[in-house]
């Protein structure tokens, strides 16, 4: 046994109340370690000993001077526990029988009171939590609808979930996971909808994980998930939190993390990362348009590029005859194969992207410029690409960032790049090869159980509205029916009256 | 050996699937070449032939629906095990997987043969073998949910190709019809029996039947997907006459595919090559299917795991499609497919049919006495 675990349990046993005020002082620094800025303040009050101790960046020190000091000393009473946990104007307050519960507590960021020969601590809570103000989505920008965007502190998350799902029939579970460095965990769902197995299975892995430390919601995530094999996340991790919310109204199971921005909604389909809160804002006609435009743009983003390798690798005889010429023209200077071409450009893309998201935005800035304008002209200047294939890749790049979902989007650009070699190895029966495995996979996974590729297969074509495509508000009365929750009516049909003719409206309000 | 098999809620499935599961394992390889076959037999009136076949296999699902609702949740091998016992029933259901395996061997080579004509003539059979069975064996292994839901999402994905026939059709030539009706009863008859090939595959519903979950619709469905199967081999030899008339379409192997070669696009000059890269969602399925079928049926019949017989089976069609390669043996292959699987799949259950019936009187009767 080595010196600081002896000296650890040592403290241990003297960690038994009442002590004198030394001993308490030894038996606390012990415990923390010697920290420099745990401070000791004993004052006198009717000749009784009090000790007053924190850690001082943790603690609001207006709070303790005002709501603490002043009536504990000028209040002149004889204190005791009970007048202390009574009429001190703090709120968090708790009694504590050993000191090693004081010292959980002060490290994190609460003031210990000990009334000398007493046989407990008073502690308050008066943590000085340093956190940033609510700020706009940096990762899940929309043009229209509300503008919050999660933090790093699980108080100020669920405020803002609580304020924006006014009901209580929402419950927040909390869960404490990490054997080492503990963290909050909250489990957030609507009591009247959700469905009982879905809150039960998240409920079990939540408890069932075994682990030191998470260290952020998007790794609780990844514990939590059906399968860790695949490239696709099967939760929806949003900053936003009217996505958060949204999803907390539709019946799914949510969870927030303490020290993280991230907000896991499940279970969630594949069709469910296009889907955007701005979808619902906007009016459902134009909606449904852009849902449709995001879906083609994911399969052009992972289609293109291999159709490309596929076709001038092989198929000469499928491309006309008038693009045949051009792509020729402008391949002739190019000395590598086509697969050769499309992965060294790609790779440009990926390292474009990837230095612009590590660099600060102002030089972002210019290394945008360089690598589309510069190098982009350059490469093909220089004979190592086509200018055909300039455009192509462009278009699957920005084809790939429409997806509302980071990680989806992510998904999809590291898919591409197999396809992009099979393409190059067997042509286009490889792409449909490709694509048959993508889609067997994606059939095969699921969402906290549920499958992944709803309401496509098991089809539900009552689902298809809100998944595929956007209806009316009157139209689209029904929540989710693949997810069996306790009710799935948002509300009533308008029962529609006679159906009317021509002439039977009642024309313009004319006054 | 149970006769009656229970099922997990779980691994159920809806009834509506069945159009699906029918219409995808019918159509796909015989589909390719059935127009020319046809018109051996039927010359111009292929077209009556193959109403008159499709008139059969619907009174043949009617049947097979009729043996199947006499039992509780049974199987075609719990149906054999009552009615010819314990051995008898195991060989029976022995011969019906090796007939499974030989047309799940039909497949593969023709998918192969076919790419290898249109697209890579030079593509290594084992290559590309190694490829479809990468998707078969991943499906399966998902188990009959994810081989139903490929079927059922591939079907949707490909279905597009039979728009495109739009072309040779405005391309017909009305004239290859005439004169009407001059084929002998028998012509007909045998030019019906010449379209077997590419109806095989409804013995699925022998099997697939105990999973399903609403067997109430069940009926319906199926014979929807009969329908479907007919009208699209109507469509396409009915279109293949027409356009290629009777001398070329007789030396033609893959009707279907010339046709598409007639399609031309300012995007897409040969539409044909897109769609034999496409056809592979369409024999995927079928071949998920059917393997599905005999690590299944393999499970009942001797308790073997399924995942042991999926690979076995994974590993005999590698050297088959690895090995044959001439057209002719093919060929052969295909013929010798047809004409078992016109015992077994057609008139199997009409021999079934009075077993069936007998057999559940003389219980009826029993019970009464008792």
């Amino acid at each position: 046994m080595d010196k600081r675990t002896r000296a650890f349990q040592n403290s241990k046993k003297k960690g038994k109340l009442p002590l004198s005020i030394e001993q308490l002082k030894k038996s606390i620094k012990d415990q923390l370690h010697d920290e420099a800025d745990l401070i000791f303040k004993k004052i006198n009050v009717q000749n009784k000993n009090i000790l007053v101790f924190y850690i001082s960046y943790l603690i609001d020190k207006k709070r303790l001077d005002e709501n603490l000091f002043t009536p504990l000393i000028y209040g002149d009473k004889d204190w005791t526990v009970e007048k202390l946990l009574a009429g001190l104007p703090l709120g968090e307050s708790k009694e504590h029988q050993t000191v090693e519960d004081v010292c959980t507590k002060l490290i994190s960021g609460s003031i210990g009171i000990y009334i000398e020969s007493e046989n407990k601590i008073v502690s308050y809570s008066i943590l000085n939590n340093q956190q940033r103000p609510i700020e706009k989505p940096e990762r899940e920008s929309i043009v229209i609808g509300p503008q919050a965007a999660f933090s790093e502190s699980i108080e100020t998350n669920l405020n803002l979930v609580r304020s924006s799902v006014r009901s209580n029939d929402l419950v927040a579970e909390k869960f404490t996971i990490g054997s080492r460095l503990p963290t909050e965990v909250r489990l957030l769902y609507l009591k009247s909808l959700a469905n009982d197995d879905d809150v039960q299975t998240m409920r079990q892995r939540l408890t069932d994980l075994k682990v030191d430390d998470i260290e952020d919601g998007s790794v609780l995530a990844q514990y939590v998930e059906d399968s860790s094999i695949s490239v696709f996340p099967q939760f929806y991790l949003t900053e936003r939190v009217d996505r958060f919310s949204y999803g907390i109204s539709k019946g799914k199971v949510c969870v927030l993390a303490d020290g993280s921005p991230e907000g896991i909604v499940a279970p969630t389909t594949f069709f469910g990362f296009f889907e955007s809160t701005e979808d619902v804002y906007f009016r459902w006609n134009v909606a449904t348009f852009f849902r449709m435009l995001r879906f083609i743009a994911m399969f052009i983003s992972f289609i293109l590029t291999p159709i490309y390798v596929a076709g001038v690798t092989f198929h000469y005889e499928v491309i006309p005859t008038n693009l045949l010429m051009t792509l020729g023209e402008s391949r002739s200077k190019v000395p590598f194969p086509p697969v050769m071409e499309v992965l060294f450009l790609e790779l440009i893309i990926e390292l474009l992207r990837e230095a612009g998201a590590r660099l600060p935005t102002k030089v972002g800035q210019t290394i945008g410029i360089v690598g589309g304008i510069v190098l982009g002209q350059a490469a093909v200047e220089a004979g190592l690409t086509s200018n055909v294939l300039i455009i192509v890749i462009a278009m699957s790049a920005l084809a790939s960032f429409t997806a509302p979902s980071y990680l989806m989007g992510t998904a999809i650009r590291v898919i591409r790049y197999p396809l992009i070699i099979i393409a190059g190895l067997f042509g286009i029966i490889g792409v449909t090869f490709g694509l048959c495995l993508l889609i067997i996979h994606l059939l095969r996974m699921t969402s906290l159980g549920r499958p992944y590729f709803l309401p496509v297969y098991p089809f539900v074509y009552q689902d298809l509205d809100n998944a595929l495509f956007r209806l009316p508000f009157g139209v689209s009365n029904k929540r989710s029916i693949a997810y069996r929750l306790k009710d799935d009516t948002r509300y009533k049909e308008k029962k529609s009256a006679k159906q009317k003719d021509i002439d039977d409206f009642g024309g313009y309000n004319e006054h | 050996m149970n006769i009656n098999v229970a099922i997990k809620p779980g691994l159920r499935i809806r009834a509506f699937y069945l159009f699906f599961i029918i219409a995808n394992i019918q159509t796909g390889t015989g589909i390719m070449g059935v127009s020319s076959y046809i018109y051996k037999e039927a010359k111009q009136d292929a077209w009556l032939s193959i109403l008159i076949a499709g008139v059969f296999v619907h009174i043949i699902i009617f049947i097979m629906f009729i043996i199947l609702n006499k039992y509780e949740n049974t199987d075609i091998f719990g149906i054999q095990t009552d009615l010819f016992g314990k051995w008898i029933s195991r060989i029976l259901g022995t011969v019906f997987i090796i007939y499974l395996f030989a047309s799940l061997l039909t497949v593969l080579i023709n998918y192969i043969q076919v790419v290898q004509v249109f697209l890579f003539p030079l593509l290594s059979p084992w290559l590309l073998t190694i490829l479809l069975l990468l998707i078969v064996s991943y499906s399966v292994l998902g188990g009959l949910r994810v081989a139903v839901g490929v079927s059922f999402i591939f079907f949707l994905l490909s279905i597009w190709l039979v728009l495109f026939l739009y072309k040779p059709i405005t391309l017909m030539d009305l004239g290859h019809f005439k004169p009407l009706l001059e084929a002998s009863p028998k012509e007909l008859l045998l030019g019906a029996k010449a379209t077997s090939y590419s109806f095989l595959g409804l013995e699925i519903l022998f099997f697939i039947y105990p999973f399903i979950d609403n067997k109430k619709r069940a009926q319906l469905p199926t014979q929807l997907g009969i329908a479907m199967t007919t009208s699209l081999i109507l469509l396409v030899t009915v279109t293949s006459i027409g356009f290629f008339g009777g001398e070329r379409l007789e030396q033609t192997i893959w009707p279907v595919l010339i046709l598409y070669k007639s399609i031309e696009y300012a995007v897409v000059e040969r539409f044909d090559i897109i769609v034999v890269s496409q056809w592979m969602m369409v024999i995927t399925p079928i071949m998920i299917l059917l393997v599905w079928m005999i690590t299944y049926g393999m499970k009942r019949l001797y308790s073997f795991s399924q995942k042991k017989t999926l690979y076995i089976v994974l590993f005999l069609l590698l050297i088959g499609g690895g090995t044959i390669k001439e057209q002719f043996t093919i060929q052969l292959i295909i013929d010798y497919v047809a004409k078992v699987g016109f015992w077994i799949a057609f008139i199997y259950p009409l021999v079934l049919f009075p077993l069936v019936l007998i057999k559940k009187k003389i219980e009826k009767k029993k019970e009464g006495y008792n």
